[in-house]
C-alpha cells in the first residue's frame, strides 16, 4: 500500500513539475509560433487529465484482461506501425515519419508499441520460463518479434525509441531464466547491426561523434549539446530561478521536448535536478519492491519491464542532455511535452498500480 | 545485477550534472553570457597628464558616437533613411551599417565624434537598436605646448609617441560596457542591463611647471620670429633634484592634429636627441675639474693671452683677435678665453679631464624618462692627443646632447652630485586616490667635486654674468650665474663657416641655485653669431619669468663688479705691509686680525695684499 502511494505521489509530482516547466520553457516559442504562450501547456494539461483518467481506468482493469489482451494489443501496434510508414497516413515531423496527424494533435504509434511489446514480452517470458535456456525454443521467437518491431521503428526512423525498446526487452530477458553468454552474442549482433545502421545513414555517426566534442562543429552537429550545456552550466547549484532561463529564448531549439531537462537545470540548478532524479528513483524503487512481492511471473516481468522502461528512458534523456550520449531524440517521461508519451507513461503507471492492487 | 548497473549509471549521470553545474560553472557561464549579451562599449577616459601643480596638459573631451544593434532595429528602411539624412551620407552608405549581419555595429567614421546637435536629432528619433554612446577623445588644451614630451594619441586613444606612448599602459583605462541580454534571434530581452563601469586611466603628474613652460614656449616663438634659426631649444631644470621644469624645442607640433606634421618633426625631441659640439658652455666642466684638482687658483694664477696658443704645430686661436693679454684665470672664465682653457686642460692632463667628463655624464644617456635619447660622442682616451685634449677643454671636438649639458652643469652647481633628470613626478589613480609610482631624486654619481669647488665655480660664473661675456643675462636684483657658448657646426668633418649653435647656460640664484636654464639656438639669421648676444637675453627673459613664478627672493647683494659670495663676501684686501699697525687695523676694518710678534710696523701679511679673500677670513699680520 505504501509503495502504491509513493508511486502515485511521485507520478503526480513529476507530471505537475512537467506542466509547470513546459509552460516555462515553451512560452517563448509558443508566443512566437502561435501567438499564444499557453499553447503547449494547455495541450499538455488536457493530455495530463486524460492520462490521469486512463491511469485510473487501467489500474482497475482486471489483470487477466491485460494478460489476454497482450497479443491483440501487439497486433494493433504492429498494424499502426506499418500504417504510419505509408505517406499520406503518417506525417513527417522532425525528419521522422512517426506520427498520425489528427487535427492539431499527433499520435506516435511507436510509443504505444513500447507498451504493447513490454506486455507481450512479459507474457511470453512468463509462459516460456523453462525454455529461455534454449535459443531455438526460448530466445529466437521473441528475438524475431523484437527485430521486426525494431526494424519498423527504424524505418520511420526513430532510433531513440527503437533503442529504448530493445534495451528494455533485453533487460527483461536478462532477468529471466536465460544464459548470460547469450547476451554476449546479442551484444555482438547488436554491434553489427549498429554498424550497419551507421553505414546506411552516415548522419548518425556525425551525431555520435558530435557528443564527444560538441565544439568541433558548434553550428552543426554540436549545436544542440552546446546550447544544452549553456543552459545547464549557468544554472549552478540553485539555478537562475523559475521563468528566468535565457536559453529558452530561441537559443535551445524546442526546449519543451527533448531538452526540457536542460531548462529545469537552468532554472532550478543542481538541487532541482536531484529532486527530479529522486522522483524517478522513487517510482522505480517502489515498482521493483512490488515486483519482488509478486508471485505471478507475468506481473513480475510486466512491472519490471514498465518501470525499467521509464527509468531507462529518463536516464537516456539525461545522458543526452548533459552531453554524455549522442543526441538520440528520446523524451523525458512525464516531463517532456508530448501527448502520446505522457499517455503511454501514465498507462504504464496505471498497470503497475493495477498489479499492486491485485497483489493482496 | 541490473540494479547495480542502474545505480552506477545513475551516479554517473548525477556526477556529470554536478560537474557541469559546479566545476564547469564559470567557464560555461562565461561562454553563455558571451552568447546572450550584446556589449555596448563605453570607452574609459584616458588618464590626464598634469603639470606639477595639477594644471592640465593633456585632457579629454567627451564626444558621442552612433552604435547600432541591427537585430533590434524594427523598421530598417525608415531608420536608414532618417540616419542617412541626419548624418548627411547616402542612403546606400547608411544601409551597409543598418543591414549589416552583426551583433553590434559602430557607424565608423560618419557616426563618430558627433556634434551635440546631431546627437540630439538622433536621440529624438527614439528608434530601437539605435544607440548613442559617450566616447572620450584626447585633447591638448595648450596645443603645441610641451608637444615633444607629451606626444600624441591615435583615433582610438592609443598613445603613439612621447609620454603618451611610454606610459600608455597606465594612461589607458579599462573600457566598460552596457550589457544587453538578447534572445537567440537578436531581440532584446526584458532583463536588467548590466552596467560594467569603465575604469579611467591613471593620471600622470609631471615635474613640468606650466607657467615656466609657457615662458619657454613664448621665448622660443620669439626666437623663431626674430632669427629664423634651423632649430632652437630651451631646458629648465631644478639642479637640486633633477626635475625638468620646462622643456621645448622648435620645430614642434600640435598633438591635436599631428597628422599635418612630418615624422621627423614629431619624433625628434631635440633637447634629448640633438647632438653637437657644446662650445664654451662646456668650459664649466673644465673649470670645475681644474679647481677640484687644485690645478688653478682663479684669483692668483695669471695667464697671458696673446690671441692664440700653439699645441703641437696647431695654432688654436682665441675668439678675440689679439687676445685678452694679461689676465687672471677668473678673467679667463669671464672672457671665455680659449687659450686659457687650453692651459687648464694641459694642467689637468687627459686622464684627469676625461675622468671628469665621464663622471659628469657625458658620452652616456642621462636616462631621463623620455623616449629617443642620444648618447653623444666623446673621444676614446687612447685617441686623445695634445690637440684633442686642448680642444676638448674648451668644448670642441666632442658631441653632447643638451640634456647632458644642463644635467652636468646642475651637478657642478648643486655641490657635485650628478642626478638623473626626470619629467614624470608621479602616477596616481584618481579613483582610489593612491599613488602608484613616485619619482624621486636619484643620484647617479656623488661628490664628483667638493662643495668648495662648486662654490668657486658658481662664483666665477656669477662674475661671467656680472663682468664677462654673459652680461646680457644679467638680471637686476637677482644673482645670476652663467656661461655663453658659441659652437661652430660640423658637417662632413669640416667646420661650417658662419653657422653656429649659440647657447647659454644660466642659473639662479647664483649662490644657491634653484633653477638652471639652457638655451641653444641653431644658426640664427641676421645677427652677430655669439652666444652672449643671442642666447643670453633669451635665458634672461626665461630666468626673469622663473624668478617670479618660483618666487625667488630679490636681493641687492648681487651687484655688478662687487663680488658677493654666500654669506662670505670675497673682497680684495689691500696691501698693508710697511704700515703702522693702527693704520693697518683701520684699513682692515671688519676682518679678524691676528698679530704675530710685537711691534708697530707690519712687515708681512697673510693672505697677501690685493688678493680675494673672504670677509670672514682671519688676516695674519707680522709685526716688528
Amino acid at each position: 500500500m505504501k509503495n502504491k502511494v509513493s508511486i502515485i505521489m511521485a507520478t503526480i509530482m513529476l507530471c505537475l513539475i512537467g506542466l509547470i516547466m513546459i509552460y516555462s520553457s515553451s512560452y517563448v516559442w509558443a508566443e512566437y509560433k502561435f501567438n499564444n504562450p499557453y499553447k503547449y501547456v494547455i495541450s499538455q494539461g488536457i493530455f495530463f487529465i486524460i492520462g490521469l483518467v486512463l491511469m485510473r481506468v487501467v489500474a482497475h482493469l482486471k489483470i487477466k484482461t491485460l494478460y489476454k489482451f497482450s497479443n491483440g494489443f501487439l497486433l494493433i501496434a504492429f498494424i499502426l506501425l506499418v500504417l504510419v510508414l505509408i505517406p499520406g497516413i503518417g506525417v513527417v515531423r522532425n525528419g521522422s515519419r512517426s506520427w498520425f496527424g489528427i487535427g492539431p494533435l499527433g499520435i506516435q504509434p511507436s510509443e504505444a508499441s513500447k507498451l504493447a511489446l513490454v506486455m507481450f514480452t512479459a507474457k511470453y517470458l512468463s509462459n516460456n520460463q523453462n525454455y529461455m535456456i534454449s535459443i531455438k525454443k526460448g530466445i529466437l521467437p521473441i528475438m524475431l518479434i523484437i527485430i521486426i518491431f525494431f526494424g519498423l521503428i527504424m524505418l520511420e526512423p526513430d532510433f531513440g525509441t527503437a533503442f529504448v525498446i530493445v534495451i528494455t526487452l533485453a533487460a527483461m530477458i536478462f532477468i529471466s531464466n536465460t544464459k548470460l553468454s547469450y547476451f554476449v552474442y546479442l551484444g555482438l549482433i547488436g554491434l553489427l547491426g549498429f554498424s550497419g545502421l551507421i553505414i546506411i545513414a552516415p548522419y548518425r555517426l556525425e551525431r555520435i561523434l558530435s557528443f564527444l566534442n560538441p565544439w568541433s562543429d558548434p553550428l552543426g552537429s554540436g549545436f544542440q549539446i552546446i546550447q544544452s550545456l549553456y543552459a545547464i552550466g549557468p544554472g549552478g547549484l540553485f539555478g537562475q530561478g523559475f521563468l528566468h532561463s535565457i536559453q529558452k529564448h530561441f537559443y535551445l531549439p524546442e526546449p519543451q521536448t527533448d531538452f526540457i531537462f536542460a531548462i529545469i537545470a537552468e532554472e532550478f540548478g543542481f538541487v532541482g535536478i536531484l529532486l527530479i532524479v529522486l522522483l524517478f528513483l522513487v517510482i522505480f524503487y517502489n515498482a521493483i519492491k512490488l515486483a519482488l512481492n509478486t508471485k505471478n511471473l507475468f506481473r513480475k516481468y510486466l512491472i519490471f519491464g514498465l518501470s525499467f522502461n521509464i527509468l531507462f528512458q529518463a536516464f537516456l534523456n539525461l545522458g543526452v542532455v548533459c552531453g554524455l550520449l549522442p543526441v538520440t531524440g528520446v523524451t523525458l517521461p512525464f516531463l517532456s511535452y508530448g501527448g502520446s508519451s505522457l499517455l503511454i507513461t501514465l498507462c504504464s503507471i496505471g498497470i503497475i498500480l493495477n498489479i499492486s492492487r491485485n497483489n493482496y | 545485477m541490473i540494479l547495480i548497473i542502474i545505480f552506477i549509471v545513475g551516479i554517473i549521470l548525477i556526477g556529470r550534472v554536478f560537474y557541469i553545474q559546479v566545476f564547469a560553472y564559470n567557464k560555461l557561464s562565461k561562454l553563455a553570457n558571451d552568447l546572450w549579451s550584446r556589449n555596448l562599449p563605453i570607452t574609459a577616459e584616458r588618464g590626464l597628464i598634469l603639470d606639477r601643480n595639477g594644471k592640465i596638459l593633456a585632457g579629454n573631451i567627451t564626444t558621442t558616437s552612433l552604435v547600432l544593434i541591427p537585430n533590434q532595429i524594427k523598421n530598417k528602411e525608415q531608420v536608414t533613411a532618417d540616419l542617412a539624412e541626419i548624418l548627411n551620407v547616402s542612403y546606400d552608405e547608411m544601409k551597409k551599417h543598418v543591414f549589416k549581419n552583426t551583433s553590434i555595429e559602430r557607424v565608423h567614421p560618419e557616426g563618430r565624434r558627433l556634434s551635440f546637435e546631431i546627437a540630439d536629432q538622433i536621440n529624438a528619433l527614439k528608434y530601437d537598436g539605435v544607440y548613442l554612446l559617450k566616447e572620450s577623445k584626447r585633447n591638448y588644451p595648450n596645443d603645441n605646448l610641451l608637444s615633444h614630451v607629451l606626444g600624441y594619441v591615435g583615433i582610438d586613444n592609443q598613445g603613439l609617441s612621447g609620454l603618451e606612448l611610454m606610459y600608455d599602459n597606465y594612461l589607458t583605462g579599462i573600457n566598460g560596457s552596457i550589457k544587453y541580454y538578447s534572445d537567440g534571434k537578436g531581440k532584446r530581452l526584458p532583463l536588467s542591463e548590466v552596467y560594467d563601469e569603465p575604469v579611467n586611466g591613471m593620471d600622470l603628474y609631471l615635474t613640468i611647471d606650466l607657467d615656466i613652460q609657457k615662458a619657454v614656449e613664448r621665448e622660443l616663438d620669439n626666437v623663431m620670429n626674430k632669427y629664423s634659426p634651423e632649430h632652437a631649444l630651451i631646458i629648465v631644470e631644478d639642479p637640486n633634484t633633477g626635475e625638468i621644469l620646462g622643456m621645448a624645442s622648435r620645430p614642434n607640433f600640435n598633438p591635436n592634429n599631428y597628422q599635418t606634421y612630418s615624422v621627423e618633426t614629431i619624433n625628434r625631441n631635440l633637447p634629448i636627441w640633438m647632438t653637437y659640439e657644446p662650445g664654451s658652455t662646456f668650459k664649466i666642466i673644465t673649470l670645475a675639474a681644474a679647481i677640484e684638482e687644485k690645478k688653478v687658483n682663479i684669483f692668483n694664477d695669471y695667464y697671458y693671452d696673446s690671441g692664440s696658443i700653439m699645441v703641437e704645430n696647431a695654432r688654436i686661436k682665441c675668439w678675440k683677435a689679439g687676445g685678452h693679454g694679461h689676465e687672471s684665470f677668473l678673467n679667463v672664465v669671464e672672457n671665455s678665453c680659449n687659450p686659457g682653457f687650453v692651459v687648464l686642460g694641459q694642467r689637468l692632463g687627459k686622464e684627469n679631464l676625461f675622468k671628469y667628463i665621464n663622471d659628469f655624464g657625458f658620452g652616456n644617456k642621462t636616462r631621463i624618462d623620455l623616449n629617443g635619447e642620444e648618447d653623444g660622442i666623446i673621444f676614446k682616451l687612447d685617441r686623445v692627443g695634445p690637440v684633442e685634449l686642448a680642444t676638448t677643454a674648451f668644448g670642441q671636438g666632442i658631441s653632447v646632447t643638451p640634456i647632458q649639458q644642463i644635467n652636468a652643469v646642475s651637478a657642478v652647481i648643486n655641490g657635485g652630485n650628478l642626478l638623473k633628470p626626470y619629467v614624470v613626478k608621479r602616477i596616481s589613480d584618481n579613483a582610489s586616490n593612491t599613488i602608484l609610482f613616485e619619482n624621486n631624486k636619484t643620484i647617479i654619481k656623488e661628490n664628483i667635486i667638493s662643495k668648495d669647488t662648486s662654490n668657486l665655480v658658481k662664483f666665477a660664473l656669477e662674475s661671467v654674468v656680472a663682468n664677462g661675456t654673459g652680461r646680457n643675462a644679467y638680471l637686476e636684483n637677482y644673482r645670476v650665474g652663467g656661461k655663453t657658448g658659441t659652437a661652430q657646426k660640423v658637417s662632413d668633418g669640416h667646420y661650417l663657416i658662419g653657422n653656429y649653435i649659440l647657447s647659454f647656460m644660466g642659473f639662479m640664484p647664483a649662490d644657491n641655485p634653484q633653477v638652471v636654464v639652457y638655451v641653444a639656438i641653431d644658426n640664427p639669421k641676421g645677427v652677430v653669431q655669439y652666444g652672449g648676444t643671442v642666447s643670453a637675453p633669451v635665458a634672461k627673459h626665461v630666468l626673469s619669468d622663473v624668478a617670479s613664478i618660483l618666487k625667488i627672493k630679490k636681493t641687492n647683494e648681487g651687484m655688478p663688479k662687487v663680488y658677493n659670495w654666500f654669506d662670505e663676501k670675497y673682497v680684495v684686501i689691500p696691501d698693508v705691509t710697511g704700515m703702522n699697525s693702527d693704520d693697518a687695523k683701520k684699513i682692515l676694518k671688519g676682518f679678524k686680525i691676528e698679530y704675530v710678534g710685537s711691534g708697530n710696523t707690519v712687515i708681512n701679511q697673510n693672505p697677501h695684499g690685493n688678493t680675494y679673500v673672504s670677509e670672514n677670513a682671519t688676516i695674519k699680520l707680522m709685526l716688528d
